[in-house]
């Protein structure tokens, strides 16, 4: 598969940005996740790969706490962002999504204009002093989401009339504007086209230079071309976390290899 | 033969088509259903709808044209001298029907035969008084060319039914044979079957159409003959409202509109924040268990009549606002007000604004309350600026919803605001609305040829214009602002 990649292997650094230790999750009576040990880097992009079910989006969505707005869901274990634990009770959930961003599965710009869209973080954060500062931030994030010469000229017209390629990135930008340390993305290409995929797929590796970024995906080619890091779930367990060329190449792990090779999943 | 019996005779029919039918489309493939176009019952019911739909559909024409030819032919038989003695044909056609009544009613009670009917002389027997015996009072004795006419009308009455009921049979037994004939493996029957509940369909909207049309275009008619009687603009720009029954009343709409919309627009003052805030709380704060309690009970409000809102209002909030606000502000000594109606009639309000605009916020999708929250936002600050701009259109459209009910609401007005049309900015006066003066100008012995009666269907017609004006208004509005989801 090394002809597909995209990515550089090599992890610049080897600073943990999150560390996750015993982590459970239960939703309801449901145990999701079972003991799940895993440190992002940072400076690097890590894939989340796994068949469906396997809890990797739950383990996702437990990095920046949005599992606290499921009622049912309850989160055991301790996860640590640059060494403070974030599920103390001293911590915003709030501020920790600031520092956290997420981008979804589908695409969903809110349905204000495209500079509203990316203008709300800065906006209720208040990160900004004047207009023309916001301005500076927006264009900047429509920039590094390389959706900024695609939308100069309409910033005002609607988020949501823009095409599912150019929504993902447009709610990328919207991520990016919060200046977040780490950005979490759950299957951020699933609802996108090839082109459009590719595209994403680029503007993550461009992203790495400034966040970590975890990614969930079902496409083990994306995994490979974008990511550096590699962890793969199965039923509730993480079954081997590695450097993604290993996991490829070289799985240690018999589960790992059935489900890259197909026959599992 | 009553219309009861003949329905049920062509009911009857129907049923044995059905039976006839079905067994014949089987008994053509010798019971193997397979080969037949549509399953089997298709049939019987083809044979069910042309035996009874045809039929029924006859009786209710011949129902509804039968008596406007009875009268006609009657009619004829009525001296001018009673009509100008009666004043119009009108009233000599209601005698008529009475008197035929009262003479069924004797064959009834006192075992009249059809021959003693015959013998009935106006000048030899009693006619007022054996009427008076069966309950049938009449003003004046009865002459002998209305005698006759009533009798006339009672054997072209039933001989009219019996004709009907033959016709009604036939026309079932008809359409039952050629139903029937039709049926061959190869007839259509599913499709036939679906053609008519498509046709009972289409005819049950145009119901919906037409009626509409028919009530907009009688208050047009009616106030059009208002406004041959009474100066369009009197009514339009004038700032007394005093009808005289006597004659010489000054009808002017202004006073009445401005009490409708000084109450509408304090009952939205109430409901829609109470309203909107509540379903706010519901749709986002509350725990599932809170919401499955609060949310019924809220509804209840809705199921009170307005009438037990207006005694509420009459007896509670009237005499309230006027001992603890109006008389120690001086701001007036009446417990009906424009303040004690809209104040009621906002709270009667708040589970049409909250309720539907609780079912508006819930149908945001999901998706964008996990996208501000995933940008580090609170609670309270995507629901301001994610969750409530989407479901605006929606919102406004529930608030204007409730402002038309406030608009065409009477009784807790009547009870509430009192009757005197009166123009002033103090809430504490009583005013009155448009809707209460329309019951009051109609309620009561009234000829419809009057500007004071008729003037009702002309304030009718402003009050439609005026809810159809908010309808526009809102579709502008919603189409304006509208932040698309999808």
């Amino acid at each position: 598969m090394n002809d597909m990649r995209i990515a550089d292997r090599k992890v610049s650094t080897e600073t943990a940005k999150m560390t996750a230790r015993g982590v459970q999750v239960y939703y309801g009576e449901n145990h999701a996740l079972k003991d799940v040990d895993v440190d992002i880097l940072s400076g690097t992009v890590t894939a989340f790969i796994g068949p469906s079910g396997c809890g990797k989006s739950t383990f996702l969505r437990c990095l920046n706490r949005m599992n606290d707005t499921v009622a049912s869901a309850r989160v055991l274990g301790e996860i640590k962002l640059d060494g403070e634990n974030i599920y103390d009770k001293r911590v915003d959930p709030v501020t920790l999504r600031a520092r956290v961003g997420m981008v979804f599965q589908k695409p969903n710009p809110f349905p204000k204009s495209i500079y509203e869209n990316v203008a709300y973080g800065p906006r209720i954060h208040g990160l900004t002093r004047n207009k023309a500062e916001l301005d500076e931030v927006v264009e900047m994030s429509l920039k590094r989401a390389a959706l900024w010469n695609e939308v100069k000229d309409r910033l005002d017209a609607p988020g949501t009339g823009l095409s599912g390629g150019q929504q993902q990135r447009l709610c990328i930008a919207r991520a990016v504007a919060t200046s977040p340390e780490v950005l979490l993305m759950d299957e951020p290409c699933s609802a996108l086209d090839p082109i459009a995929t590719a595209q994403v797929e680029e503007l993550i590796d461009e992203l790495r230079s400034q966040f970590s970024v975890v990614i969930v995906t079902h496409s083990m080619q994306q995994a490979a071309r974008v990511s550096q890091r590699t962890a793969f779930f199965h039923l509730g367990h993480l079954v081997e976390y590695g450097e993604t060329g290993q996991i490829f190449t070289n799985p240690k792990d018999p589960r790992t290899e059935s489900y890259i090779t197909g026959r599992i999943g | 033969m009553s219309v009861g019996l003949i329905t049920l005779i062509v009911l009857g029919l129907a049923v044995l088509g059905f039976i006839y039918g079905r067994h014949r489309a089987l008994s053509a493939v010798e019971g193997d259903a397979r080969h037949l176009h549509s399953l089997p019952s298709y049939y019987g019911w083809s044979v069910f709808l042309f035996t009874a739909v045809p039929s029924l559909l006859l009786m209710c024409a011949w129902l509804i044209l039968q008596p406007s030819i009875i009268e006609n032919r009657v009619a004829a038989l009525v001296p001018e001298a009673d009509i100008a003695a009666a004043g119009s044909l009108n009233l000599v056609m209601a005698d008529v029907r009475r008197i035929a009544g009262g003479i069924d009613a004797m064959a009834k009670e006192a075992g009249l035969d059809e021959a003693g009917i015959d013998a009935l002389r106006a000048d030899l027997s009693d006619i007022r008084g054996r009427l008076a015996e069966v309950g049938v009072a009449l003003g004046s004795n009865v002459g002998e060319p209305i005698l006759n006419a009533a009798r006339e009308f009672r054997s072209l009455n039933a001989s009219m039914r019996m004709a009907m009921a033959v016709a009604v049979i036939v026309a079932a037994v008809a359409g039952l044979v050629f139903a029937a004939l039709r049926i061959n493996p190869a007839l259509r029957a599913r499709n036939l079957v679906e053609q008519f509940v498509l046709v009972l369909l289409v005819s049950c909207s145009m119901i919906a159409v037409a009626t509409t049309v028919g009530i907009i275009v009688s208050l047009v008619f009616e106030s059009w003959h208002f406004f041959q009687l009474y100066p369009a603009k009197d009514f339009l720009f004038s700032t007394t409202w005093n009808p005289k029954f006597g004659g010489g009343s000054s009808l002017g709409i202004w006073p009445l509109l401005w009490g409708t919309l000084y109450v509408s627009f304090i009952s939205l003052i109430v409901a829609a924040p109470i309203g909107l805030l509540a379903a706010i709380y519901l749709s986002e704060y509350a725990t599932p268990k809170v919401r499955a309690t609060v949310k019924p009970l809220l509804e209840v409000l809705a199921g009170i009549p307005s009438i037990v809102y207006g005694l509420f209002a009459l007896i509670t909030v009237g005499p309230l606002l006027r001992d603890w606000i109006a008389v120690p502000a001086g701001l007036g000594d009446s417990s009906s007000s424009v303040m004690t109606a809209g104040l009621v009639m906002g709270i009667m309000l708040i589970p049409y604004v909250s309720s539907l605009s609780d079912d508006i916020i819930n149908a945001v999708p999901q998706a964008m309350r996990d996208g501000s929250f995933g940008l580090g936002a609170t609670h309270s600050e995507t629901i301001k600026r994610v969750v409530l701009p989407a479901a605006l259109p929606g919102i406004v459209g529930a608030i204007l919803l409730a402002a038309s009910r406030a608009i065409g609401e009477t009784m807790i007005v009547v009870m509430g605001a009192g009757a005197a049309a009166k123009l002033s900015l103090n809430p504490f006066e009583a005013m009155t609305t448009v809707t209460v003066k329309i019951v009051s100008q109609l309620t009561g012995d009234t000829e419809f040829a009057s500007p004071e009666t008729l003037v009702a269907f002309a304030l009718g017609l402003t009050l439609f214009c005026f809810t159809l004006a908010l309808n526009v208004l809102a579709l502008v509005i919603v189409r304006k602002y509208r932040e698309q989801y999808e």
